[in-house]
């Protein structure tokens, strides 16, 4: 009988046995080199000793005349989404305040020695409707996280993002006006919180960002997916190659096409909001890549990915964002 | 003393957001590599390109359809 015969013939009985994951042919292992002999191969998450192990889950020696090796793999599990649940979630996952779909998470970084996450205010904060203390779940709800059992950071701080009211239907073109500025000043100053607005925006937003404190640090990692250790940072330059990693689209890169761009974005339901001083890139990124950590080639962080059209990609400055929320790496 | 184009961009700005279909308003380059100032529309507005000189304090003005500009 063939291997492969004698392998179909007795995989459900090997199955079976405890600890064994997988099984398969290949050339036997002996003292640690390869052999020319094919063998069955037993993967099983630990190998223990036999008086361990009783008669009925014990492998035997050969199957049919085929010799059998024992390898330890471990437990084999499935290789993990961007949209799945990750700990210590890296830079590049997916994340979420419990009342929105699904963003980004940035990357880690400091404030007063504490370690946060860093993402968009419309991705840990609701775009301003959050509370300091609001759970945060990885990953965000659209993916499936779930309160208590994704639940992995509070919300901490944001900067409020100051929005336009809408043009009139009629677009006579009177000039936008600034809203809700106190009001959200109000909301904010009306809470047993620590958080400040630090730089006052008046009608122009510089960043749409947030940071959250992890339940523990040991649930977060200070990689970013697929891209590695961030080194340092860097100011955004004209024709600057960038790259970002990112819940949606993963690993892509662009180039800084634009800089100094003033720039109107949606936040739906009408809601507009006006930044200034931001970067543009060309098209690297779609709905729920928000809050990706955009770094240049050398690994240093330039900006918080938060915004695009079909054509472009609309990126804070991280050294705005760094000083809007008084963080260092 | 002529303007920097950041200077001209910022004396612009405002006039310029408030056109029609003015999304954008940014420092790039023309396809040659000259400094200009990029703007970026909702969709094709020759109406507003024609209220928009083809240069601002000397600077080349370049139009880009760049779509509606949302949150991610």
């Amino acid at each position: 009988m063939s291997m492969r015969n004698i392998l179909k013939e007795n995989r459900p009985q090997l199955r079976s046995r405890a600890n064994v994951v997988a099984t398969g042919i290949g050339y036997k292992i002996v003292k640690g080199k390869k052999t020319s002999d094919l063998c069955i191969i037993c993967s099983v998450k630990k190998k223990l000793p036999l008086s361990m192990l009783s008669a009925k889950d014990i492998i035997p020696l050969e199957i049919s005349g085929a010799p059998v090796d024992v390898l330890e793999t471990g437990v084999i599990r499935a290789f993990l989404g961007r949209t799945d649940r990750w700990r210590p979630a890296p830079g590049g996952v997916s994340i979420g305040h419990q009342n929105i779909t699904a963003g980004t998470l940035g990357c880690l970084a400091k404030k007063n020695g504490q370690t946060f996450i860093l993402s968009n205010n419309h991705v840990l904060a609701n775009s301003n409707d959050a509370s300091p203390g609001d759970a945060i779940l990885q990953p965000g709800p659209y993916d499936g996280g779930k309160f208590p059992n994704d639940y992995m950071a509070k919300l901490h701080e944001f900067v409020p993002i100051v929005f336009l009211t809408p043009e009139p239907p009629d677009g006579c073109g009177i000039a936008k006006s600034v809203a809700s500025i106190l009001n959200g000043i109000a909301k904010i100053l009306g809470r047993k919180t620590r958080m400040r607005t630090i730089v006052m925006q008046e009608g122009e937003n510089l960043v749409d960002a947030a940071i959250a404190l992890p339940l523990s640090e040991a649930d977060v990692s200070p990689e970013i997916l697929e891209i590695g250790m961030i080194q340092g940072l860097s100011e955004g330059e004209l024709g600057m190659a960038i790259k970002k990693s990112g819940r949606t689209t993963a690993v892509t890169t662009g180039e800084i096409l634009q800089v100094d761009v003033t720039v109107d974005v949606e936040y739906g339901s009408g809601r507009i909001a006006r930044y200034a001083d931001q970067l543009m890139a060309g098209a690297m990124s779609q709905g729920g890549d928000s809050g990706s950590a955009v770094l240049d080639n050398n690994k240093n962080l330039v900006g918080l990915l938060f915004a695009g059209s079909d054509t472009t990609t609309v990126i804070n400055r991280i050294q705005n964002v760094f000083s809007a929320l008084g963080l260092h790496l | 003393m002529s303007l920097s184009i950041q200077e001209i961009k910022k004396k612009h700005e405002a006039r310029l957001m408030a056109l029609p279909g003015v999304v954008s308003v940014g420092i790039g380059r023309t396809s040659d590599g000259q400094a200009a100032i990029i703007i970026g529309l909702d969709r094709s507005r020759p109406e507003t390109e024609k209220r928009i000189p083809k240069k601002l304090g000397g600077y080349p003005v370049r139009f880009e359809i760049i779509g509606p500009v949302k949150a991610q």
